[in-house]
């Protein structure tokens, strides 16, 4: 919800009743599918001071009225470690720091498979859609056996139908197509499987688990988890 | 209104055909998440090598819809601390040394709210970040606090919106929802 003025079970409330709305509005975004992202995007033009988004299809009842900056149709998220570290932090519960967050774009299937119909077996991809995937690490961690520094970094990977190669880059606040290889910093093997569920939209969230936190890439029905160590 | 209003209607009435997710897994929000650069479209830029000026300032917020609700003075009301946008604190980043409202601020992330009235906004920068929304505005956290007078944006705003314009001596954040538009400046 828009205003900070609810209280928060409202806000809860709410959430839940939206998302039911949104997930069940999928079939609108069907009609959209052939123009929705996934790895075939287009150059977005160095238009006016509009910034459009190369996934390429907005919501259309939006475009015809916001004449800044439309709302895109892999819409933006941001996931924190420890899990909803901004609500915790509102609450109370919490007096440390955070000790990692992820900001990605999200597409959705739209009608198709996500292998092969978007992503391919051995072929890079950004891990998201529009602005490249984000990762800022709050201290320095440990990502199988290796050190890697607080800080921020962008985030692409090479799946496979068994492991995914989640590469760590340092070309930050760039954009997610053509990830630059020079600027490689690391390279990890992240185990993927197949799961039981179909995810429409593309997920990155983080889960604990006792040495620290594994970093979750889920879509379609297939997931991909990077163990971090704090 | 009425034609979102059928939509949803029509939406609703496709229950069922789409398996739950995990509890865990978080679902795609009615105030998607965008973000925005100065220089505008920067990592576009980047990637086409075609940057001319430095990186100077982002912003990561959250969209509301307006869905036919009045916003200001309704939904927002009028002389409270609202957190501009949803959900996480809305965050704006310097990559360098900006002046706002003639106070000096560091580079580095920062939180924004506004005090919302008819004619003018108060615009707070705020210095505790990862949060969410303006439940646990503290003013004494406060950097700069900048009154910007309203302009009419002469068309609908149904998302909210902010984005980053040029400006002789620096650039200006536009805040834009319903009617309503706020310029703050911002020099380097």
């Amino acid at each position: 919800m828009g205003n900070g003025t609810g209280d928060f079970t409202h806000y809860v409330l709410n959430k839940f009743m939206m998302i039911t709305v949104v997930k069940r509005s999928y079939l609108l975004f069907l009609f959209f599918s052939l123009l929705a992202c996934g790895n075939k995007e287009e150059k977005p033009a160095g238009q006016t001071t509009v910034s459009k988004k190369d996934s390429a299809a907005f919501v259309k009842t939006e475009s015809s009225v916001n004449p800044y900056a439309s709302v895109d149709v892999s819409p933006m998220d941001m996931s924190y470690y420890p899990a909803d570290y901004p609500k915790l932090k509102m609450a109370r519960t919490v007096t440390t720091p955070p000790l990692a967050r992820i900001v990605y774009s999200r597409p959705h299937l739209g009608g198709r498979n996500l292998f092969h119909e978007i992503l391919k077996y051995g072929e890079p991809w950004r891990l998201g859609a529009n602005e490249a995937t984000e990762l800022q690490l709050y201290r320095d961690a440990t990502i199988d056996g290796k050190k890697i520094k607080a800080g921020r970094y962008i985030l692409y990977c090479i799946p496979q139908a068994d492991s995914w190669a989640i590469i760590f880059n340092s070309n930050i606040d760039s954009w997610g197509l053509h990830p630059d290889a020079t600027k490689d910093v690391m390279r990890f093997v992240a185990p993927a499987k197949q799961t039981d569920q179909r995810l429409e939209y593309f997920t990155i969230i983080f889960q604990k688990i006792d040495t620290g936190a594994e970093l979750v890439m889920a879509w379609d029905n297939v997931e991909a988890r990077l163990s971090i160590n704090f | 209104m009425k034609k979102i209003i059928t939509a949803f209607i029509v939406c609703l009435s496709c229950s069922g055909l789409f398996a739950q997710t995990g509890t865990s897994i978080p679902a795609i929000d009615k105030s998607p998440m965008d973000m925005s650069y100065y220089p505008v479209n920067y990592p576009v830029l980047k990637i086409q090598d075609k940057v001319t000026e430095s990186l100077a300032a982002r912003v990561v917020y959250s969209r509301p819809q307006k869905a036919g609700r009045v916003i200001f003075g309704g939904l927002v009301k009028y002389g409270d601390v609202w957190r501009l946008g949803a959900n996480e604190a809305t965050e704006i980043e310097f990559f360098k040394h900006v002046k706002i409202g003639g106070k000096k601020i560091s580079k580095g992330r920062y939180t924004l709210y506004a005090i919302v009235n008819e004619n003018t906004w108060t615009i707070i920068v705020n210095k505790e970040t990862d949060t969410w929304g303006s439940f646990k505005y503290d003013a004494k956290k406060d950097i700069v606090r900048v009154e910007v007078p309203v302009k009419n944006t002469g068309v609908p705003v149904e998302s909210f919106s902010m984005f980053f314009e040029k400006k002789t001596a620096g650039i200006n954040l536009i805040i834009a929802w319903e009617m309503v538009q706020v310029t703050l400046p911002i020099t380097y």
